[in-house]
């Protein structure tokens, strides 16, 4: 193993047999299957893995659900036994396949963060030392000689959390755990991840917060149906990812649609400067959506309408040719409406567009289509958030003898 | 084996503390229950073969017999359900997997060792009210209690291993339970065995190779005073007192094989 390699995987794979229904083998089953010659399917969670993590780096694995990023990480911390391959690590691993995994529900918390404790292999006198980071870092000081049969899930999953990242490991394998616990906690524990990356220890980690990952990660690996598709710089998985997410979620878009049909959109684009259609924008270039109408008949004074919201459902901005001033007089046939973003203001993410049309008077809605159309931006630089405000910064001196001089006075 | 569990001695602790204070959670014995329970089993036996069969051994041999054959069966049930019963932290958790049956078996070694205090005091009074002593072979007892401990070690390691791949072991092991309290000279001892096999010596050679039984008629001879209770060394019992050592090995071995799987399975 190279020295500056924390985590090693070469043609790391995991077969699995579907046995159906038939979880667990009862003999009569077996008896049919040989006797009709059924072999039962294999399935493979991962194959042909083949990766690294250096020393101090960060390493997000994502994609889809089902695609063996959890079985991945579970070969890597041991629970699980490869079917093909090798995996290596140098240095202590602590693996947070699961929070508090292992708690016994009778126990106190004190008692199960000992327990847990020895579970990740922390020696007893570690963990009197700290005992008391651990539960302030978990904030139960009141209820630590509690059962953990009582406790809240939020309690339960901090002091696993606690217990797992107060141990100093040299690598940490977390699974999609930081989904957990409220924003507070959860701020914590990024505010740990980040502490482990200044120690220079090595990360890997499953997450579906892509946004994490990008600020996070060093390197991303993308994994799909069993495979890894691609692995390099965050931005670019990433987007990969979600472009490639994008169209499967496409066909399962719910249609949610009304309308009275005088007037019907029937198609939307998103196209950038050069007429180009595009999915994926760049923060601060040009968007163009255009909104293919067809009236049936010549309806008079119509508005046409749009708003856009984040994936995670906020409402981010709505408005209309009204609200614009734009009067359109009347319109008959099919059509066009163009709307123009320029620059885009829009950050980092994926974002919902609904769009629709109504009368003048919004007494007659002609036809509305509800989060059907779909759309990613992406940032080069490394601000936060899903809006580009734009700042400007200033440095001002306000100590005294800035303060004398007359810059903007008018007295 | 022995390295990984001194390197695992605090999980082997915890996970020992965990499956004594979850077992007696919550009841308001507790602790009691572990020499109750035999206790109440040697006493149903005592009454059943004394008055039922009119063929009874004495008390105090029951005693020891059916405190002794409730550390494997603990051993045994308890061991057989760890694996599965543990899913959670066999697919979350690496760590070396013998550890949890074999923390089992030390809880029953524990429990074992508190219900032999109460076993001593019950049959030291059983003995003084017919004028005798205990046998000063009894400060052995922490031997052959190790010895008894390796066997139930290789059962809890194959019945776990095995349980997690079949889960017909659970009802196969119920009713080899019963055969094998039968089997074991818990509820007699060994003169009853002599006699009952009469002209045919095989059967007490056989009953010999079982290896609960020379551990249980070891017992016996260690606490009990009398030459009716003098240990009979023979070519079988020795083969008997052997045994858990090949057993252990061969567990451990199929254990190793089998735990590849277990994240798997459970």
């Amino acid at each position: 193993m190279k020295q500056n390699i924390a985590i090693e995987a070469e043609n790391l794979g995991k077969r699995y047999w579907m046995r159906g229904a038939q979880e667990n083998p009862t003999l009569f089953g077996m008896i049919r299957n040989k006797v009709k010659g059924i072999k039962p399917k294999e399935f493979w969670a991962i194959r042909e893995a083949t990766f690294s993590v250096q020393k101090g780096q960060t390493v997000g694995i994502i994609g889809p659900n089902g695609a063996g990023k959890s079985s991945t990480l579970g070969l890597v911390a041991g629970t699980i036994t490869p079917t093909t391959g090798t995996v290596r690590s140098e240095g202590r691993i602590a693996s947070l396949l699961e929070l508090g995994a292992g708690f016994h529900s009778d126990l106190s918390g004190r008692e199960n963060v000992y327990l847990n404790a020895s579970l990740l292999g922390i020696p007893r006198e570690d963990v009197t030392k700290r005992f008391d980071h651990i539960v302030g870092f978990a904030g139960l000081e009141e209820f630590i000689d509690m059962p953990v049969r009582n406790y809240s899930s939020g309690m339960y999953v901090r002091l696993g959390f606690a217990v797992a990242t107060e141990v100093n490991p040299d690598i940490l394998l977390i699974d999609e755990v930081l989904a957990v616990g409220d924003a507070d906690f959860q701020a914590k524990c990024l505010g740990r991840i980040r502490d482990f990356q200044k120690k220079g220890k090595s990360l890997l980690f499953v997450t579906h917060a892509l946004d994490t990952v990008e600020e996070y990660c060093h390197e991303v690996i993308l994994v799909e149906s069993g495979n890894i598709t691609d692995r390099g710089i965050p931005e670019r998985v990433i987007a990969k990812y979600t472009e490639a997410a994008l169209d499967e979620h496409k066909e399962n878009l719910a249609e949610d649609e009304h309308g009275t049909g005088d007037i019907t959109l029937k198609n939307v684009t998103f196209r950038d400067e050069n007429e180009q259609e595009r999915e994926t924008f760049s923060s601060g270039s040009c968007l163009h959506i255009d909104i293919e109408y067809m009236a049936k008949k010549r309806v008079e004074n119509p508005v046409f309408g749009y708003s856009i919201k984040s994936h995670h459902g906020w409402h981010l901005f709505g408005g209309n040719t009204q609200i614009a001033d734009i009067k359109i007089d009347s319109v008959e046939g099919p059509g066009v409406v163009r709307i123009t973003m320029d620059p885009l203001v829009l950050r980092y993410g994926h974002f919902i567009l609904s769009v629709s049309s109504h009368s003048w008077d919004h007494s007659v809605q002609y036809h509305r289509i509800e989060d059907q159309y779909e759309f990613f931006v992406s940032a080069k630089d490394i601000h936060e958030g899903i809006i580009q405000l734009n700042p400007q910064y200033e440095l001002r001196d306000i100590s005294d003898s800035s303060a004398e001089k007359p810059a903007s006075d008018k007295s | 084996m022995i390295r990984e569990i001194a390197a695992h001695r605090e999980l082997v602790s915890n996970l020992v503390r965990r499956e004594l204070k979850s077992r007696y959670k919550g009841s308001v014995l507790g602790m009691a229950w572990s020499f109750f329970t035999p206790l109440a089993l040697a006493a149903i036996y005592y009454f059943f073969f004394k008055y039922l069969v009119a063929r009874g051994a004495p008390g105090e041999s029951i005693i020891i017999g059916v405190f002794g054959w409730n550390f494997t069966a603990i051993c045994m049930n308890n061991g057989m359900m760890s694996i599965t019963g543990n899913s959670n932290l066999i697919k979350k958790v690496a760590f070396p997997r013998f550890l949890i049956p074999f923390s089992v078996c030390v809880s029953g070694l524990v429990d074992y060792a508190i219900s032999l205090v109460i076993q001593f005091i019950l049959v030291g009074v059983l003995l003084a009210l017919a004028g005798k002593m205990l046998s000063g072979w009894c400060l052995l007892l922490p031997l052959l209690a190790f010895h008894h401990f390796i066997l139930n070690l290789s059962f809890s390691l194959l019945l776990s291993a095995c349980n997690v791949y079949y889960r017909d072991t659970m009802h196969l092991v119920n009713i080899f339970i019963t055969a094998f309290f039968f089997m074991s000279p818990a509820m007699y001892d060994w003169n009853f065995i002599v006699e009952s096999s009469g002209s045919h010596p095989w059967i007490a050679n056989l009953a010999l190779m079982n290896p609960l039984a020379p551990i249980l008629i070891g017992y016996r001879s260690l606490i009990l005073p009398g030459p009716e209770y003098a240990f009979p060394w023979m070519t079988s019992s020795i083969i008997g007192l052997l045994l858990p050592y090949i057993m252990l090995a061969f567990s451990y071995f199929m254990f190793q094989r089998m735990q590849r799987n277990f994240a798997d399975l459970v």
